[in-house]
């Protein structure tokens, strides 16, 4: 637990305050240093094959798809709580009709509905989030009605309702808390999916648009141009791996806590 | 057994409508069209163009018309390959998707259940802790990343396969493998973890007493109610393998669907993009359907 707290540290933080310390912004051209190998001077990951600084590139493109990644897991915290506690509160036929509409999208290929949704609204960056995090909450929204559903039988809640509090009350001061902290475990493992599906269609060309950078457009480049420059490839490779496999490691025991 | 199918068949048939109307829906409303070009075309070309391919029509009527043709299997013709149909395009790519998942889904089960085994056998030794890290780890490796490293170890380094392309069935091997490891992953770890509740049973236990080998006890007793959650993760894996054969096929230049696919998305080809997606809900919903009835087969009591 220790070790990927550590890296994703490592890795928010460098992301954040890095880009300022670099000579170098992520599309400024060295005509110099073009396609140096790692730990050249002044390039201590190297540059790619237009002579851009690839740790620059790197940490920007970090920024880009964490940004992404929180912004969208967002959206999806917002409707899939939402959903699952209406759905859950108040049961019955409603919950049954909700709940099926979440299985029959679970049924659809989500990747390729983010991608329709990229082809018709336009490549923005702002879509690839909207998107994403609109078809990331299903999962989140089955685990808050199965969490509300066992709350909603516990004796503080019935005195609430004794005590004549308003529903609108109860869901918010004495369910919502208790919501939390499954929600934020799955908030975590959402997370890296969103990074996941991000990369992907940044790789596919489909997500973040040239110059700006994201991992997936990094990894996609590097891998280009593998033959001459593997490093363009491993050390953005690398910084992906490390962050995708961090957060799943600690959303994963973050979930069988708060799960028992 | 019936009911469960009639009833997942009631569901699934409305998801592929909803899915058609709602795909065709949103490739309308997108800005732009497949004939605009870098020269605008004269109004009367263009208005003759639309009213080929059936763009002049009113929405509903298009939808009807639509649903209708692919009633038929037949899908029109692409806006951009323009002397393909988009069946056409479909027959040539859809083997190689099929080949490629169909190989990829047979090396996760047996990836998967082999360490699945391998690691419930041992349960809490530090074997068992090691493998599970390993397909955590498995898991979380997009294939966009491991296709590449692949590529990099065993055809740039290592020289002992083919970069890309597909000219015999050596081709396969590393889009195969790429494309199978998150699966086998995640097939491992819910393997492992069906295996370790079904061990500690009462009739495990009287088969333990009756003297039984362990790996007997493993795979005849433990093995059946084991499968009951990979079973349940056979609609996720399809989804998986279908969006990961996008990546691969267009990592390893394999001419499959969804190299079309993306293709069609970033030509905006319209025809095709929608028969993809129709293609890939089918099969989906197909894949969670068999799921269904393996469920019913692994566990006689789901078949309600």
């Amino acid at each position: 637990m220790k070790l990927p707290l550590a890296f994703l540290a490592l890795i928010a933080v460098a992301a954040l305050i890095g880009p300022a310390l670099l000579p170098w912004s992520y599309d400024s051209i060295d005509w110099n240093a073009v396609r140096v190998a790692p730990l050249s001077p002044g390039h201590f990951f190297g540059t790619d094959s237009v002579g851009r600084d690839l740790l620059a590139r790197t940490l920007t493109g970090t920024r880009i798809t964490l940004a992404v990644a929180i912004a969208a897991a967002s959206v999806s915290l917002l409707i899939g709580v939402a959903w699952g506690a209406i759905a859950g509160w108040t049961g019955g036929r409603i919950d049954e009709a909700m709940m099926r509409f979440v299985d029959a999208l679970y049924a659809l290929p989500f990747m390729f509905v983010v991608i329709l949704l990229m082809v018709v609204f336009g490549r923005s960056i702002l879509l690839v989030f909207v998107g994403i995090g609109a078809v990331e909450w299903l999962t989140m929204a089955r685990v808050v009605r199965g969490q509300v559903i066992t709350l909603k039988a516990r004796p503080f809640i019935l005195a609430a309702e004794a005590a004549g509090a308003p529903p609108s009350a109860i869901m918010i001061r004495h369910l919502l808390p208790n919501v939390a902290g499954v929600a934020l475990a799955y908030l975590l493992l959402t997370v890296p999916q969103v990074v996941m599906i991000e990369s992907f269609l940044s790789f596919l060309g489909l997500g973040v648009q040239e110059p700006l950078t994201s991992l997936g457009i990094l990894v996609k480049e590097g891998a280009d141009d593998m033959d001459i420059a593997p490093h363009a490839l491993l050390l953005p490779g690398g910084v992906l791996v490390a962050l995708l496999v961090s957060l799943t490691l600690i959303g994963e025991r973050l979930r069988d806590r708060f799960s028992g | 057994m019936r009911a469960l199918l009639l009833r997942r068949l009631a569901t699934a048939l409305p998801t592929l409508a909803i899915v058609l109307i709602l795909s065709f829906l949103l490739m309308r409303l997108a800005p732009g069209g497949p004939f605009d070009g870098e020269r605008p075309l004269d109004p009367a070309t263009r208005a003759a163009l639309t009213s080929a391919y059936g763009l002049d029509q009113p929405l509903p009527t298009q939808i009807a018309i639509y649903v209708g043709r692919i009633a038929r299997g037949d899908f029109g013709p692409s806006l951009v390959y323009r002397d393909f149909t988009v069946t056409d395009l479909v027959a040539q790519g859809l083997p190689v998707s099929l080949t490629l998942g169909a190989l990829a889904m047979l090396l996760a089960l047996a990836l998967g259940l082999g360490i699945g085994l391998l690691a419930a056998g041992r349960a809490g030794s530090r074997t068992d802790h090691a493998l599970m890290l390993a397909m955590t780890l498995l898991t979380a490796l997009p294939t966009f990343v491991t296709g590449p490293l692949l590529v990099l170890v065993f055809a740039l380094l290592l020289g002992v396969l083919p970069v890309s392309g597909l000219e015999s069935p050596r081709y396969l091997v590393l889009p195969v493998v790429a494309l199978a490891l998150p699966v086998a992953g995640a097939i491992a770890k819910l393997a492992r973890a069906g295996l370790a509740e079904v061990l500690t049973q009462d009739h495990i236990r009287t088969a333990r007493a009756r003297g039984l080998a362990p790996w007997r006890v493993l795979v005849v007793h433990a093995l059946r109610p084991a499968l009951v959650p990979v079973a349940s993760y056979a609609g996720p894996a399809a989804a998986g393998l279908l969006t990961g054969a996008v990546v691969i096929e267009t990592v390893f230049a394999l001419p499959g669907l969804g190299r079309y696919f993306v293709q069609g998305a970033l030509n905006r080809d319209y025809p095709l993009v929608l028969a993809v997606v129709t293609i890939y809900a089918a099969l989906i919903i197909l894949f969670n359907l068999f799921a269904d009835l393996l469920y019913g087969w692994l566990d006689p009591r789901a078949r309600g």
